[in-house]
């Protein structure tokens, strides 16, 4: 298992190596620059600020530079300056010795931000509210499905997948408006806008304070956004539940004359739980970088409008920023769900 | 409004009541009389603590602001603080446009003897620096802690040295290259000597400039965000580093230091920027103390923003285009609905090098054939302005409606179908036959009016215009290249209110729509006419405000009628819906003056 998972860290590292030169050369590769205006900047502004940024230079060295700036860990006994070209996510103090870590430069954008800024106060807002949308997606989901599968054919399932067909055919666009029109404005449960923790927070991603006014902004947005994915969840745990309970093992397993609870939870549970944990890696990654739709819906300032944003913007270190710290979490999540393979199916062995 | 007119209505009566039993108790005795000048006392220590400070929400539209850095700021949002918190040398009124007084009380021009020319500035002395300490604004001292640090023309002089510094690459630093003395040169970096730029101070209160040419607009220009003072100490560390040095980072929450009506206290990226009443300003005609104590903007997106006024969180916002018939058929909304006009100005432009439209008569033919009030009555619906001309009237300079009523280009279906069967005729073709291209940047919007268009094209000339759209960034590669198509969409706002800023920063030689490569026309309208370039430049300096609306008619004319080279299509509204409690001006730049708002008691 230990020599699996160091192989696959090298791997991951490979992977994350061709996404950062892919979005590299796609994001230089489409027209227009940062500095793209309706009012046109003159020429000599935007020669001053290609220089200033080092995009006058050939795009292999602005490669080698970029991923110099992240990849390489800097030691000097410089501390760290207020320049925005100086920002560092890993800043340690060793004696007179700085370490430093990770930087992902200035935003082009933001002029008095940096990529490592938006990492710092937006990312715990979307993994706050990704972390409630797959909380509520998995307790909605999974007791659904397998009500749907154990009662097959009766108006328990017709129900349960009735209402997971809802959840994924009436998407956040459409159910936020209504959430913000119902719960919002006209019966003012809850604010309409909004997040209810702000910087600094516990560890660097938890609110530092948990109560109603934390959840009263938090419920909605959780609400909307884990009802889709919930539905995912329900119908595939339905179909793996089913599959499996048909299976010659548990057959055997009634046979032997053990309880139905105890064949379902501990055999048939178990053992169809892998495509939905399957799922659950990459769900966990798209959530918690941050949902442009539901945080445009409710006001929330987490990450998800910068992935579309940058883009327009043509904003390229939140470009890649956004796209590695993506990438990173998927394939770690992608790593975190093989071994639970393992835990799920003692078959599936890895050495 | 009806149940406000009830409660209103009631009082009125009950005052009468009252002050009939009022004329009546002192028949009763004298006790009353007493009870009265104890009654006279008690509010007035009780009135303020009752009252609380005067909050006003309000939204910025989505996404952060990008800064609050004078030097480098070009979008609205981050200007809208700025005018808050620094205010300039001049300062342009939100309602009128006038120059009229800001950190200078007066000033005098001459004129040198190479025809350039200096405006001698007199400065305030009583502004202090604040700075919000987390609870109250403070006032900055000075480094030995005995006095106020106070704004001078040195602070001025920094401000456009940063400004023009290519170090800190401002967007906007051009504008000072077209007007002052020596700025294109250092912010270009040919000289790195600051001393060569028209910028003297010749003691705390006196900023001379030095302008190329004289023009109307100099000191409009001089008053722009560009221009403003910023604190030298916290950018780059002060008394021997008992100041420390922020850098770019000064305008952060904890740094920022400011002199204007208001100040920054609070500002969380992406959600929220707070400003609160700088007690230290000393108030002037033209830039009074505020009257509220704080102004929360949120960075809502414009829908989001509008369910957030309508559950009572935000005192004012904007319509969204699709919310507004529901909001003027709502007795409620209707009542609180302001339609504005903005200094905008939207226009398609032709490339006058393309085939079909290098024709005048085509061009002509296809901007007479919009049939803009239609456009605006159908599609719009926001209470816009036909466009005859480009510089939207309003701005110094410009011409009105109401002196030139039939200037510039009429919506005219027959006559357009005159000129375009006039050109037919000459090249034997039919009307169906031509091929045009209508390009635009992506956005709902920009596609119903262009189908809106395509439609009134087809009606009333016949011809089949096709239809593209680009990603915005793909879209302003295309149409400042030699690629540009032959019909193209574009808008443009004010930086400061003159004619000057509207045509001839869009249509002279190498302007913004009409870019030159090697002194020829490389992009946009690809226009050259020397005669109307050398018209852009007297009026410029025409200094009989009678004459230069005369000469911009002129322009304006040769602009979209006899060379047809842009259609403009309309003038720009804004449609904003106010909470009845809150008194307040509408700026027609894009920002507000918040120290004239007030919150009255609700």
């Amino acid at each position: 298992m230990g020599r699996y998972i160091v192989r696959r860290l090298f791997y991951m590292m490979v992977v994350i190596l061709v996404v950062s030169i892919i979005t590299f050369g796609l994001m230089h590769a489409i027209p227009g620059g940062p500095f793209s205006r309706e009012k046109a900047l003159p020429e000599e502004t935007i020669k001053i600020l290609n220089e200033r940024y080092h995009l006058d230079e050939p795009l292999w060295k602005q490669y080698v530079s970029y991923a110099y700036a992240v990849l390489i860990p800097h030691i000097t006994t410089i501390p760290p300056s207020t320049s925005l070209q100086d920002d560092f996510l890993v800043n340690a103090q060793i004696g007179s010795v700085w370490f430093r870590w990770m930087n992902f430069g200035p935003s082009f954008k933001s002029r008095s931000r940096t990529v490592n800024d938006i990492f710092r106060d937006n990312l715990p807002i979307s993994a706050q509210l990704g972390t409630m949308a797959l909380i509520i997606a998995i307790a909605i989901g999974l007791p659904l499905g397998v009500l749907a599968a154990l009662k097959q054919n009766t108006l328990w399932d017709y129900f349960g997948m009735g209402i997971s067909i809802l959840g994924v055919s009436v998407p956040v666009i459409v159910l936020g408006p209504i959430f913000v029109w119902v719960f919002g404005v006209a019966l003012k449960w809850f604010p309409p806008t909004g997040w209810g923790a702000k910087p600094p927070y516990l560890f660097g991603f938890l609110p530092s304070k948990l109560g109603w006014d934390f959840f009263k902004y938090a419920i909605m947005p959780s609400v909307a956004l884990g009802l889709g994915s919930s539905a995912v969840i329900a119908r595939l745990t339905r179909a793996s539940l089913l599959q499996t309970i048909r299976e010659d093992y548990i057959r055997t397993a009634r046979a032997k004359g053990l309880q139905e609870r105890v064949i379902i939870m501990r055999h048939a549970l178990k053992n169809s739980m892998i495509p939905v944990v399957t799922i659950l890696g990459p769900l966990f990654a798209a959530l918690v970088t941050g949902t442009f739709v539901t945080e445009l819906m409710f006001g929330i300032p987490g990450m998800g409008k910068y992935f579309v944003t940058s883009i327009t913007n043509r904003d390229y270190p939140v470009i890649m920023g956004t796209i590695l710290l993506y990438a990173v979490f998927l394939v770690v999540a992608n790593l975190i769900v093989d071994i639970t393979y393992a835990f799920l199916d003692p078959r599936i062995r890895y050495d | 409004m009806r149940k406000n007119f009830a409660i209103l209505s009631l009082l009125v009566i009950l005052s009468m009541i009252l002050t009939a039993c009022g004329g009546a108790t002192p028949a009763a005795g004298e006790p009353v009389v007493v009870k009265e000048t104890v009654i006279v006392e008690v509010p007035g220590a009780e009135a303020p603590a009752a009252e609380g400070p005067k909050v006003l929400n309000l939204s910025f539209g989505y996404g952060d602001v990008p800064t609050l850095d004078p030097a480098i700021a070009e979008d609205t949002s981050s200007i809208q603080v700025i005018e808050e918190a620094f205010i300039g040398v001049t300062h342009i009124d939100e309602e009128t446009s006038a120059t009229v007084p800001g950190m200078a009380t007066d000033w005098s021009s001459e004129i040198n003897a190479d025809g350039s020319e200096t405006i001698t500035f007199n400065l305030r002395t009583d502004v202090p620096w604040v700075r919000w300490n987390g609870e109250e604004v403070e006032t900055v001292k000075t480094c030995d802690g005995a006095a106020d640090r106070l704004v001078t023309a040195g602070d001025f002089a920094y401000g456009i040295n940063r400004n023009l510094d290519p170090v800190n690459a401002s967007p906007y630093a051009y504008v000072w290259g077209f007007v002052l003395k020596g700025a294109a040169d250092y912010n270009n970096g040919v000289t790195d000597d600051f001393s060569t730029v028209g910028v003297e101070v010749v003691d705390d209160a006196t900023l001379k400039l030095t302008f190329i040419a004289p023009a109307a607009f100099n000191t409009q220009i001089a008053g722009m965000w560009i221009g403003r003072p910023q604190p030298k100490w916290v950018i780059e560390g002060d008394c021997d580093g008992a100041v420390e040095a922020r850098g770019e980072r000064w305008t952060e929450p904890g740094f920022f230091q400011s002199y204007g009506p208001f100040t920054m206290s609070e500002w969380i990226h992406d959600s929220s920027l707070t400003i609160v009443k700088n007690p230290f300003w000393p108030g002037t005609a033209d830039i009074p103390v505020a009257k509220i104590d704080v102004v929360n903007f949120s960075m809502l997106d414009d829908a989001v923003a509008f369910a957030d006024y309508e559950a009572g969180n935000l005192d004012s916002s904007a319509v969204p285009g699709a919310d507004l018939d529901r909001v003027k058929a709502d007795p409620v909304l209707s009542a609180e609905l302001v339609t504005a006009p903005v200094m905008c100005t939207y226009y398609y432009g032709f490339n006058t090098t393309a085939p079909v439209v290098s024709d005048v008569r085509v061009r002509r033919a296809l901007s007479m054939a919009i049939d803009r009030q239609s456009l605006i009555d159908n599609v719009l619906k926001g209470g816009q302005e036909p466009a005859q001309w480009f510089s939207r009237p309003g701005l110094a300079g410009s011409p009105t409606m109401a002196d030139y009523p039939d200037l510039g280009v009429k919506s005219d279906a027959e006559a357009a179908k005159a000129e375009l069967q006039s050109y037919l005729d000459e090249t034997g073709q039919t009307a169906d036959q031509l091929d045009l291209t209508l390009m635009f940047n992506t956005s709902a919007g920009h596609q119903r009016i262009a189908e809106a268009i395509q439609q009134m094209w087809a009606d009333n000339l016949g011809v089949n215009v096709k239809l593209i759209n680009q990603e915005w960034a793909v879209y302003l590669a295309t149409i400042k290249g030699a690629n540009t198509p032959q019909i193209f969409r574009l808008g443009w706002c004010l930086d400061y209110p003159d004619a000057n800023n509207f045509i001839r920063e869009n249509f002279d030689a190498n302007a913004s729509s009409n870019p030159y490569t090697d002194g020829k026309p490389s992009g946009g309208v690809f226009y050259n006419n020397p005669d109307f370039f050398a018209g852009l430049a007297v009026a410029a300096t025409e200094s009989d405000a009678a004459k230069r609306v005369e000469l911009y008619a002129a322009l304006e004319q040769t602009l979209v009628y006899d060379e047809a080279v842009i259609a403009p299509i309309y003038w720009y509204s804004r449609n904003t819906v106010t909470k009845p409690y809150v008194v307040r001006t509408f700026g027609v730049g894009g920002q507000e003056a918040l120290e004239k708002w007030d919150i009255l008691p609700h």
